[in-house]
């Protein structure tokens, strides 16, 4: 019995086929590549050095440090109509945090020399020594926090304990991560001390989108499938909170641009205006992506509706990723002296190695969260919950 | 303990690009991936538009901010070595994080799409190396960036450690001009024809480094940062240009 999630049958199953073929043929080609000419597939330079796979990497972290301040919404502060949401988030949360550290690891000159030089060195000046720790911290947590809510432990002093150690793991590992960028007084585009704080936003909201997409992916986009609990989650305060957490996103950007556009540095004022403002790409992003979902999910009689729901989703998935990349390549694009070797802005497009390392992290997505649903109960909620809020939440 | 700094004349240098010549050839870098570089630039329109031109070597910065980004300390400040800036190839993981620390862009990643064609690692093909050029600089130290770049790691100028390393202790400058100094001589230093470039111990007050500095007011580039290169420059054209879109000039 499937209690409704439809991956628990045979469409699960299909999807995980497809999606660990398409991450294994992803792999196989960015690695055959690799291989044959190492980083000379990438189109990235020693002029701009990170480009879409540090983008995707950065993407698929926020977007996991995003559901693990979701999930945390119920398991730290008690806003327990979330509790429907909390272990399939603390699952994602997990997932997408290995999918982008597959990423990274292809991105990387020496990926198993970090194994020993970081610990071995520990040089605790450096933001990135930081991210390690921390990520791997975040990892650790979730994996027992998950296991934990296996056991059906939910609300043992333990399980609440680990609880809270998982939502500070995930606070310092997206905080830090944006001071990677923010501390770079010499990158202006990213210099800024309070880049932690629109990393957090913009991590919830990219962990909204991915939970609201894959929750609705489990039921068959069918919102009658679902728990009456879960639908009471949907109809009631998650479009609420969906909506806020888009207008900070929407806000902080204005913020950002409008000081962006107004400053007379070049660094910062001819990113926005050149490349950012300039690419269709990312007006398309920003408007279809992020503006217009926010606006749409302020309507009340708009958001409550599943399609309306599902849309806006995937809308903010690909807008944020958008965002990512535009953030992360922006800057750089301005040449640290203009002259013999780059006379305009620096000029970068993913090669298809590149995009093969995007695909192959989006398939391991799909592909270790159709294993999650088709193996494990992500629907799970504490009994006690349950019985408040009926008892059909089983799947 | 000795400091060792450059100093480059901006009124005498002529933009021949000899030292980024040399500095190819002694380093057995890659074509285009130049350690030491000299950047063309156009100021201004036509009838009083001008060509101006800047030689660019890693800073060696007293407080570089390469150092403090990198999680494995493979770039570190040698001060026993003259406080010059290394990236050991043991330890580096191609981050590249460092390459985005870094304000004055000297730092590079070999391992990437060649900046020009034909690509010689296609033309020199190296067994567990990147390339085999013909000549190759017999003291390689891997623990100090010197020699051919493996894969995945950074590389930068390492104002010849394997030449400078061997002068005489206590030498207040290193000149070509001087027999017993010559050999040890950075080789952007050596080759430079106008003789722009001076090269000595920022801690030695009698070195000749020290006294151009004051006398001829050196400034450093991009001091804002505050990563205080160990790199003066001397003469007009020494403030870079704030970058100014083709479209805008």
């Amino acid at each position: 019995m499937n209690n409704g999630n439809i991956l628990k049958g045979p469409l699960g199953t299909g999807l995980l086929i497809v999606s660990a073929a398409a991450a294994i043929a992803a792999f196989g080609y960015a690695m055959l590549d690799l291989m044959a000419v190492g980083h000379r597939s990438f189109n990235t330079s020693s002029q701009m050095p990170w480009g879409q796979p540090i983008a995707t990497y950065l993407y698929f972290a926020l977007a996991s440090s995003g559901l693990g301040m979701i999930a945390a919404l119920p398991l730290v502060f008690g806003f327990k109509q979330f509790y429907p949401l909390a272990k399939r988030s603390i699952y994602l949360a997990f997932i997408i945090l290995i999918s982008g550290m597959a990423v990274l690891a292809m991105e990387l000159g020496h990926v198993f020399r970090m194994l020993w030089v970081i610990p071995f060195n520990l040089q605790i000046q450096s933001a990135m020594f930081w991210m390690g720790v921390f990520y791997v911290a975040d990892l650790l947590f979730l994996l027992w926090k998950f296991q934990k809510m296996e056991g059906r432990e939910w609300d043992s002093r333990t399980s609440r304990q680990i609880g809270i150690a998982s939502f500070l793991a995930v606070l310092l590992a997206s905080g830090n991560l944006a001071l990677i960028f923010g501390m770079m007084s010499m990158r202006p585009f990213w210099f800024d001390g309070l880049m932690p704080i629109y990393f957090y936003l913009t991590a919830v909201a990219s962990g909204l989108a991915a939970v609201v997409f894959f929750t609705y992916l489990a039921y068959g986009f069918r919102r009658a499938a679902m728990p009456a609990a879960m639908r009471a989650m949907f109809e009631g305060p998650l479009p609420k909170l969906f909506a806020a957490v888009l207008g900070g996103t929407v806000l902080f950007i204005a913020v950002r641009a409008i000081t962006g556009l107004y400053t007379n540095n070049p660094e910062i004022h001819l990113v926005w205006r050149d490349f950012l403002f300039a690419s269709p790409v990312y007006q398309a992003s920003l408007w279809l992506g992020i503006v217009l979902p926010f606006a749409i999910m302020l309507m009340a009689g708009l958001r409550g509706n599943p399609a309306v729901q599902v849309l806006v989703s995937m809308a903010v998935f690909a807008g944020l990723f958008a965002e990512r990349y535009f953030f992360v390549v922006g800057g750089q694009v301005v040449p640290l002296f203009r002259g013999t070797w780059e006379w305009g802005l620096i000029e970068y497009t993913p090669s298809l190695t590149e995009w093969a390392l995007t695909i192959m992290g989006s398939a391991m997505l799909f592909a270790l969260y159709a294993a999650g649903e088709r193996f494990l109960n992500l629907s799970a909620m504490p009994d006690d919950f349950l019985a408040a809020n009926g008892s059909e939440a089983t799947a | 303990m000795t400091k060792w700094g450059m100093v480059i004349d901006l009124d005498k240098c002529t933009g021949c690009q000899a030292c980024t010549t040399a500095c190819a050839m002694e380093n057995n870098t890659l074509p285009g991936e130049n350690w030491q570089d000299v950047l063309f630039y156009h100021e201004g329109t036509y009838p009083t538009a001008k060509l101006t031109w800047l030689p660019r070597p890693c800073m060696q910065c007293e407080n570089p901010s390469c150092v403090t980004v990198c999680p494995t300390r493979a770039t570190y400040k040698d001060d026993e070595a003259g406080g010059i800036v290394f990236v050991d190839w043991n330890k580096c993981i191609g981050c590249k994080y460092c390459m985005i620390a870094c304000p004055y862009g000297v730092r590079f990643y070999a391992d990437e799409q060649p900046v020009v064609e034909p690509d010689v690692r296609d033309v020199f093909p190296g067994e567990g190396q990147l390339w085999a050029p013909p000549y190759q600089n017999p003291e390689s130290d891997a623990r100090r960036g010197i020699g051919i770049q493996p894969k995945g790691v950074v590389s930068k100028c390492t104002f010849c450690y394997h030449k400078v390393s061997q002068a005489p202790e206590g030498v207040a400058d290193l000149d070509e001009d001087n027999p017993e100094t010559k050999e040890y001589v950075p080789a952007c230093v050596r080759t430079c024809p106008p003789k722009a470039r001076y090269f000595g111990d920022l801690d030695n007050p009698d070195s000749e480094v020290n006294r151009l500095i004051a006398d001829k007011r050196g400034v450093r580039l991009k001091d804002h940062t505050g990563n205080r290169p160990q790199v003066y420059y001397l003469g007009s054209g020494a403030d870079v240009p704030a970058y100014d879109p083709p479209s805008d000039s």
